[in-house]
Formats: structure tokens, C-alpha cells, sequence
């Protein structure tokens, strides 16, 4: 008896867990012009009114650059610094990767705050620059936590072969570590960039007339209801489930084990 | 010798990120403190500001509670399935944790915005409770604080349940049989042996449950409607709506305070956890 009501209740919790998810897929299918469960008819009314929007089309396109170009950065100078992390013997290593770590834990609004009130002062408030360092500085603990523990699994040994056989460094991290850890790269490169393409708080504070599409979306559900949301909610988890897949193939191909990130 | 000619090389390759969080991250946030004493001279006004005016006080309050309310349930929502999910066979596991870590990748907006449908005025649940006739008018779920407390806690669980259910694969099976060979009944096996086991894991991830609420400000702002605001709402109103910066920075001053402090606080817990 115990045994079942410990069974159901697991399967309650994980059900209230995936609900969101399971629930504004069919929705954005929908033909009905309000929230009606389950949906009266299968339309793709609601694909149609976000891409033919073109305020939508903007934001969608500002998302896109400022994750490309953020990630981009972060994936360079963050997988750098891991490198150093890792194999270097420096002091104060801790107290710099809590440095790298910390827009993990502080929360996303201080950082909003913070932010704000620094670009204000030097010009860079409602600005395309300030809004890609915004979410540069957010994706940097992705891709050093990652890069880290890619590195660290990395032997050490061939890369001081190949330097003793008389590569230069450039020659080394080219043909030897890069090649050894491109799983992981991307890998990174997709946490950043996610983690850009998904940022709400940050962007709503330092953006100025700029949209993105987590943005517009706040707005639009801060303000009513509009079943073109449900498309666009569908549009992104269909990019996470694809997002997520690709990580998990190259995080294994790349011989990091998926338990050790959390 | 070789190891400190290799420091500079090393600590080049850490230095262009290091420059970059340190001027665009560390910098604000420092100048922000900053901001909130010395602005226009050295003084506490804006620290008085807040203790003085009572909105504060009450968004404070407001959000403590809300965040000891979602603790509370996510600890005994994921208590049980942490539990259940640990005598599951390998395979159903990976399916668990697969469906716990899924919430992850979706857009938190999109996970808010689900509640809405599900739970809103014309929302499933309402629809049928009218249909079948059991109320005569919408329950109110959502825009006060249970649909806040709803949204957060669908978001936060899996931050609880993971390490919650990691720590519950680390116990040895063989110390609970142990104690049954000594007689002790299931139940006094749990109470005695097991739940203490797993209390280090479940106080760690509460208090990180606790922190991650006191800074969300999408839950209450779209489940809340304007009318639950939290602290991160504040911030939001006092620099995008009133342009008071100091009051924002105090403000902001005491939110970080309170989740570093709370920060150290579960890693010391969860680092005694791990030794004991």
C-alpha cells in the first residue's frame, strides 16, 4: 500500500513537472481564437501570425545575432580561461573561477540592476553593445564549467608530447586539443547560446527600444493573453529538444559524462 | 623551476576573460554598492529609506514568505518522487531524471505561460469545474500569491529533487538491512536510518530553493498580475518606472547579501552532507 501511494505520488509530481510543456504544444495547433483545452481544430493560424508579424520577425532576429555574437565570445575567452584554470598552477585560481561561476548564482535581476545603472552612466544603456555584453557576461559560467571538465578529462601527456616534438602552442591547441575537444565546444557554444536566446530579466532592464523575442514575449503576457505565444513556446521547445539532443551526442562522443555538469 | 616559468603563460590565457568579468561584471555590481552609500556623500538614508517606508518592508515580507511557502512544497513534492524514483530499475531512472531535467530546457516563460492555460479564469480546470457544475463562478488560481507559489514551485523542484535523489543513490543499501536484521520495522528504518542519511541533501537544496525565489521576477509578474510583487517586481518598478537608482541599489545591496549568505550556508551544509 505504501509501495503504490509512493508510485502515484512520484508520477503526480513528475506529471506536474511536464505539464507546462505538455500542454501548450497542442494549444498553439489550435483553431480556436481563445485558451480552449483541448483544442477544437488543428490550424496553423498561430505559426502564421507570429512569422507574418514583422515586430516579431525583428525580435527574432535581434535575439538571434545577440546570441550568436554573445555566445561567440563567451565560447573564445571562456574556453581560454578554462584552459588556464586547469592546467595552471597560479594562485587564487578558486576565487577567479568563483569569479567566472557567479552570474550563475547571483540572481539575474541584481545583475539587471547593476548593469543598468553602469551603462547609463557610460553610454552604452538601450544599446546592441551593451545588451551583447549583457549576455556574454551571463553565458561565460556555462562554458567554463563545461570547458573545465572537458580539459580536466583530457590528458595532459599528449599535449606536452606534442610540444616536445616541437609544435608551438598555436600548433598544439590547433591540430591537438581542438580537434580532442570539439564535442565540448559545441556543447558549450549551445549552453551560451540558450542561455541568451532564453534571457528575460537582464534584457528587459538594459534593452531600451530594442526587442527580443523573450522580451516581446514578457510584455505581450504581462499585458494579455494571446494564443500566438503557444506557437512561439512551441517554436522553443522544439529548438531546446534539438538543442538538447545535439549536447547529449557530443557531450558522449566527447566522453563527458552528463551527471558530472550537475 | 619549469613550474613557475609555466605560471605567466597560464594565467595569460585566464586574463582576457579575467578583464572582462572584472570590468563588466564585478565593476557594476561594486559600483552599485557603491551607489547606495555614497550617493549624494557617505550616508545610510537610502538603507533608512527602506526600513522606513512601509511598501518595502511589505515587499520584503512578501517575498520571504512566498519563498519559506515554495521551499516547504518543494521539499514534500520532491521528497516522495526523489524517494520512489531511487528503487526504480536503471532504465525507468534515466526516464525520471530525462523528465525531471526536460523543465530545464524550456523557456520560463513558456512554462508561466502553461499555468495560464491550465489554470487561468478560462482555463482548463476552470472550464471543467463549470462545466460539471461543482462552482458557479472561475476560481481564482492565478494573480495572488497560490498562483505565484504554483509557478515557482513547478520551476524550482528539479533544483531540489537532483541532488535531492543523487544523494539518496549514494546511501548504502546495506545499512537499512542492517537494521531491519536488527528488527527494527520499515517505518523506524526510515525515521531512524534513512531520513537522517538524506537530510543534509534535502536541507542544501532547500536553501537553494529559497534563494533562487527570493530573485524571480517573471513568476510573479505574469502569475502574480501586478498584484504580488516581489522583490526583483520592486527593483524593476524603482529603476524602469521611478528612476531611483539609490533606493534600487540598497535595495538590490540586501538581495544579494541575503542569497550569498544563504549560498555559503547550503555549500557548508551540503559539504558536512558529504563527509559525514
Amino acid at each position: 500500500m505504501t509501495r503504490f501511494l509512493l508510485a502515484a505520488s512520484g508520477v503526480l509530481v513528475l506529471a506536474f513537472l511536464c505539464l507546462p510543456a505538455l500542454i501548450v504544444i497542442p494549444m498553439s495547433f489550435s483553431s480556436a481564437n481563445s485558451l480552449e483545452f483541448p483544442p477544437p481544430g488543428f490550424s496553423l493560424r498561430w505559426y502564421e501570425s507570429f512569422l507574418g508579424d514583422p515586430r516579431w520577425v525583428a525580435a527574432l532576429k535581434n535575439s538571434a545575432l545577440i546570441a550568436l555574437v554573445s555566445s561567440t565570445i563567451a565560447l573564445l575567452l571562456g574556453s581560454l580561461a578554462a584552459y588556464g584554470l586547469v592546467r595552471g598552477t597560479f594562485r587564487g585560481r578558486a576565487l577567479i573561477e568563483g569569479v567566472f561561476i557567479a552570474p550563475l548564482v547571483v540572481p539575474s535581476v541584481i545583475i539587471a540592476v547593476a548593469l543598468y545603472i553602469f551603462f547609463a552612466r557610460i553610454g552604452l544603456l538601450g544599446s546592441l553593445p551593451g545588451l551583447i555584453i549583457g549576455h556574454t557576461v551571463l553565458g561565460v559560467p556555462y562554458v567554463v564549467l563545461v570547458m573545465s571538465v572537458a580539459i580536466r578529462s583530457f590528458d595532459h601527456r599528449i599535449e606536452q608530447v606534442a610540444l616536445s616534438l616541437g609544435a608551438s602552442t598555436t600548433t598544439m591547441f590547433r591540430r591537438v586539443l581542438l580537434p580532442n575537444m570539439l564535442p565540448s565546444v559545441f556543447a558549450a557554444w549551445i549552453f551560451a547560446l540558450i542561455a541568451s536566446f532564453d534571457e528575460v530579466i537582464v534584457t528587459h532592464f538594459i534593452a531600451g527600444p530594442y526587442d527580443t523575442v523573450p522580451k516581446r514575449m514578457f510584455n505581450e503576457l504581462v499585458l494579455q493573453v494571446n494564443p500566438t505565444i503557444t506557437a512561439i513556446a512551441t517554436l522553443l521547445i522544439a529548438l531546446s529538444v534539438v538543442a538538447i539532443g545535439i549536447v547529449v551526442l557530443l557531450l558522449r562522443r566527447g566522453g563527458v559524462k552528463i551527471q558530472s555538469l550537475t | 623551476m619549469a613550474m613557475i616559468r609555466r605560471m605567466p603563460a597560464e594565467f595569460g590565457y585566464v586574463l582576457p576573460l579575467l578583464l572582462l568579468m572584472l570590468a563588466l561584471f564585478i565593476l557594476p555590481i561594486a559600483l552599485m554598492l557603491a551607489r547606495s552609500v555614497t550617493q549624494p556623500e557617505w550616508t545610510i538614508e537610502h538603507y533608512q529609506d527602506l526600513i522606513e517606508t512601509s511598501v518595502y518592508l511589505r515587499v520584503l515580507g512578501r517575498t520571504l514568505q512566498i519563498a519559506l511557502i515554495t521551499t516547504v512544497a518543494c521539499a514534500l513534492l520532491g521528497y516522495p518522487l526523489a524517494y520512489w524514483m531511487r528503487d526504480l530499475s536503471p532504465q525507468r531512472q534515466v526516464l525520471a531524471v530525462a523528465l525531471v531535467v526536460l523543465p530545464f530546457w524550456i523557456s520560463i516563460l513558456v512554462r508561466t505561460y502553461a499555468w495560464i492555460v491550465v489554470l487561468g479564469n478560462a482555463g482548463v480546470v476552470n472550464r471543467v469545474l463549470l462545466d460539471l457544475g461543482l462552482v458557479g463562478a472561475p476560481v481564482s488560481f492565478l494573480y495572488n500569491e497560490l498562483g505565484v507559489v504554483i509557478g515557482t514551485t513547478n520551476v524550482l523542484l528539479p533544483f531540489l529533487v537532483l541532488p535531492l535523489f543523487a544523494a539518496m543513490v549514494r546511501i548504502d543499501d546495506r545499512l537499512m538491512q542492517a537494521a531491519e536484521s536488527l528488527g527494527a520495522s520499515r517505518a523506524t528504518v526510515f525515521r531512524r536510518v534513512f531520513f537522517p542519511l538524506s537530510l543534509p541533501a534535502l536541507a542544501a537544496g532547500s536553501i537553494l530553493v529559497f534563494i533562487l525565489t527570493f530573485g524571480f521576477f517573471i513568476t510573479p509578474a505574469i502569475l502574480g498580475g501586478g498584484r504580488v510583487p516581489m522583490v526583483a517586481n520592486a527593483l524593476d518598478l524603482l529603476i524602469n518606472q521611478f528612476a531611483r537608482w539609490e533606493t534600487a541599489a540598497a535595495l538590490s545591496t540586501v538581495l544579494l547579501v541575503v542569497t550569498l549568505a544563504c549560498f555559503a550556508m547550503s555549500r557548508w551544509i551540503g559539504a558536512r552532507g558529504a563527509t559525514s
